[in-house]
């Protein structure tokens, strides 16, 4: 019975060891592949992240953000100083009736006369400041809040988000501002068009992320 | 240079010119219309407003090229329309002309305003006609006479 017992306690060590093993084999993957889909999130994260931080390089370039403004005015010049000649928001972020944008901006730049142009000029609506009233550009987590807020940015989805990027005509004349007055070039956005694009993409593939507080 | 064909005042005009010309110099230069002023040349005073499809616009900085078949009205066609002639009589009513120079560009602005707004509130008047400068100061006589005008205009 001894020589019984002593036989049955590696054999039970085994039994126990192999369970051990069993549940193991069941656990174990499911639980590499939680670790594994965790750490491919976070890494997709990461990357939405950084795409963000350039689509977030371009956004508070003076190209794009004089026209995103908290105020009753545009903004001009890469100092973003007020906008000359008293020029004003208006109801609809196009003037007022007898100084609208248009008065000046015409469908294309006007290279001789030195005044950019585009279709449709106008300021984004107020839901769309990039700044606050002091003019001071607002932090990365807060444009980022704002863009992707669909009561904010009129409903777009990140499809929607992605094509007012690639198509959009005030978009596109921000990657060609051409000539100042004083015949000088005007200063162009950290990323090229399709550079913009393409990390817009990757933003909107990896689900938007938006950078914590502040 | 390119040959552009025009609506002026109604009228077809032909112009042959440098695509960059704005049309405040095709206007003066070439179809001898001098009721429009240079001023600035940089849009900051107004002098040289005309209307171009229906929008006051600063004819100093709008190439010819950028025209693209929208009508130009000018000050010379302000006397046959029915809210510039009212802004006309408003305008000599209360004698606001001091120099004059700003004058064609101020009229533009102010019929522009009461053809999109007939009772414009002090705001309103400010605002649209913030652009246009007068060195002669005659800003509280401008905002009289576009009331009166607008008490004119139905």
């Amino acid at each position: 019975m001894l020589a019984g017992r002593s036989m049955l306690r590696p054999i039970s060590a085994l039994l126990i060891a192999c369970g051990a093993w069993s549940l193991s084999m069941l656990a174990g993957p499911a639980g590499n592949d939680a670790s594994q889909e965790s750490k491919a999130s976070a890494s997709n994260r990461a990357d939405g992240l950084a795409a963000w931080q350039q689509v977030y390089s371009v956004l508070t370039h003076p190209r794009c953000i004089n026209c995103h403004t908290a105020t009753s005015y545009p903004q001009q010049g890469n100092d973003r100083h007020r906008h000359f000649a008293n020029v004003v928001r208006g109801p609809a972020g196009k003037g007022v009736p007898a100084l609208q944008c248009a008065t000046c901006h015409q469908e294309a730049n006007a290279d001789s006369t030195g005044v950019p142009g585009a279709h449709d000029w106008h300021l984004a609506p107020l839901s769309m400041k990039w700044q606050d009233r002091n003019d001071k550009i607002l932090s990365s987590a807060e444009v980022c809040r704002a863009v992707t807020d669909r009561a904010k940015n009129n409903n777009l989805d990140g499809a929607g988000l992605l094509k007012h990027h690639t198509q959009e005509p005030l978009v596109l004349w921000a990657f060609q501002p051409s000539r100042q007055i004083d015949g000088s070039l005007r200063t162009l956005p950290p990323l090229t068009h399709d550079e913009f694009v393409s990390a817009t993409r990757k933003w909107v593939e990896a689900g938007m992320p938006c950078p914590q507080n502040p | 240079m390119e040959t552009y064909k025009l609506t002026v005042n109604g009228q077809p005009r032909e112009v042959t010119v440098d695509p960059g010309t704005p049309l405040l110099w095709v206007l003066r230069e070439e179809l001898k219309m001098t009721g429009t002023k240079y001023g600035c040349g940089i849009a900051a005073c107004g002098a040289c407003t005309v209307h171009l499809g229906g929008v006051a616009t600063r004819s100093c900085v709008v190439p010819v090229s950028l025209v693209r078949g929208r009508p130009v009205v000018t000050i010379e066609a302000m006397a046959e329309d029915p809210v510039g002639r009212v802004v006309q009589d408003a305008w000599v009513s209360k004698d606001i002309v001091q120099c004059g120079y700003c004058q064609s560009g101020q009229i533009m602005s102010a019929v522009a305003l009461l053809k999109a707004t007939r009772k414009p509130t002090d705001a309103n008047i400010e605002e649209s006609m913030g652009g246009n400068l007068c060195r002669c100061a005659t800003y509280v006589r401008i905002r009289e006479a576009i009331k009166v005008a607008s008490q004119q205009l139905k």
